[in-house]
């Protein structure tokens, strides 16, 4: 089948983000789950009395077809599948956090089922009121797994000595845990102690300051791998937290 | 159109032209609801016969225009001009909260209805300017989301239906 023929249906995934096309389309960047992110041009999806309005929801698992070869293809089909309640307040804001990282982070028609699986986990439970940070953070490790950046929490970069749950280190985003005093230049608030690292490999946010810590070396690492580039939803959501 | 304007319709397209230029220069922003007008204050927030008591908040002047025509609502309004859009870089900064939160306090406002669209963000939008009135003593209500009127559930998008159940009420 030559690739502008090539026909895709039946495809679960989530909307991350549309934006108006031309008069009255809709340029969609979905997550689906055997494809991965794909950029889709929905015609007439903006025309008042469109079907489209009330099925092309954020946070809302559709089943969607679509055809064509180049970078955006053709939407052919949409489906609402339901089961997940529409996310409201704060979860809502979080949802927007989740959708950014991964536009901003996943390559294009890359599958990555296991995050989409992660990614749908999350979305679950921020619908049914969890705004708990640790969602993030599992999310967060998820996302950076499976672009292929691991992390290595419970070793040593280079000797592979085991991190003590006592100990200092700080994390070297291409390189791995490193003793606090060995690195250079690190400021005092992106060092960590070892049973924070430990409870992050074991995904265990009981402690009160493994969730604290956890989210600044997140934090770190998605600013690294971001490579300068602003999230928006985080600004966004820190004025509003202002308010 | 441009075309068809140049083509056809020489005439039109000079009274188009000029209607958007005098638009253009005399249109600004109302003081109190912010929707366009061409005076300081427009004649809704002026009028006497409205019900000060009430602020209904929408997302732009089309949605006031709605609002106005179900005759059901005599309260004054104010027009965000957007909605949050946090993908977007759209802001409590971006469309001026602060400007909303000056509005509603000015002692006569006793509800805030909010009137935002139901999307993810106007559902964003309607969500923080409630926590932001209700913090300063407001009462605040959001319209009620659902089937339409004459809505029949075979005929009615299972979104629709599956969150009016949701968000059922006693009866």
């Amino acid at each position: 089948m030559s690739a502008q023929r090539q026909r895709i249906d039946g495809a679960t995934a989530f909307l991350l983000h549309a934006r108006p096309f031309s008069e009255t389309s809709l340029v969609l960047e979905v997550f689906a789950r055997d494809h991965g992110r794909v950029a889709i041009l929905a015609r007439g999806a903006r025309r008042p009395r469109s079907a489209l309005r009330t099925v092309l929801l954020g946070f809302q698992p559709l089943e969607l077809a679509w055809f064509g070869g180049g970078e955006v293809k053709t939407m052919a089909r949409a489906e609402w599948l339901g089961g997940l309640p529409l996310l409201m307040g704060k979860g809502l804001l979080l949802g927007y956090y989740l959708n950014e990282l991964l536009l901003k982070l996943l390559p294009r028609e890359d599958a990555h089922p296991a995050l989409f699986d992660g990614y749908a986990g999350a979305l679950a439970a921020l619908a049914h009121g969890a705004t708990e940070p640790a969602e993030l953070r599992r999310f967060e490790k998820s996302l950076l797994r499976e672009l292929g950046y691991g992390l290595a929490l419970d070793r040593i970069a280079g000797s592979g000595a085991p991190v003590r749950a006592d100990g200092v280190y700080a994390y070297q985003p291409e390189r791995g845990v490193v003793q606090a005093r060995e690195a250079d230049g690190v400021s005092p608030s992106l060092t960590f102690a070892g049973k924070t690292l430990l409870d992050l490999a074991a995904d265990d946010y009981g402690d009160p300051r493994t969730l604290a810590e956890s989210k600044l070396l997140m934090r770190q690492l998605i600013a690294h791998y971001l490579g300068g580039q602003p999230l928006q939803s985080r600004r966004v959501f820190m004025e509003l937290q202002e308010l | 159109m441009a075309y068809h304007l140049l083509q056809r319709d020489p005439g039109g397209a000079g009274r188009l032209a000029s209607a958007l230029d005098h638009a253009l220069k005399t249109l600004r922003r109302c003081a109190r609801c912010n929707t366009f007008t061409e005076d300081v204050v427009c004649d809704r927030c002026l009028s006497p016969r409205r019900d000060s008591s009430l602020l209904c908040v929408v997302e732009m002047p089309v949605d006031l225009n709605t609002m106005e025509q179900t005759h059901a609502f005599n309260g004054l309004y104010y027009v965000l001009m957007g909605r949050l859009s946090p993908l977007d870089g759209i802001g409590p900064r971006e469309l001026a909260f602060d400007r909303l939160l000056a509005r509603a306090n000015d002692g006569a406002v006793r509800e805030v209805v909010l009137a935002t669209n139901f999307t993810n963000e106007g559902e964003a939008t309607a969500h923080y300017l409630a926590e932001m009135l209700r913090a300063r003593g407001l009462k605040v209500s959001r319209i009620a989301r659902g089937l339409p009127v004459g809505g029949e559930l075979e005929y009615s998008d299972a979104a629709t239906v599956a969150q009016a159940f949701i968000e059922r009420r006693d009866y």
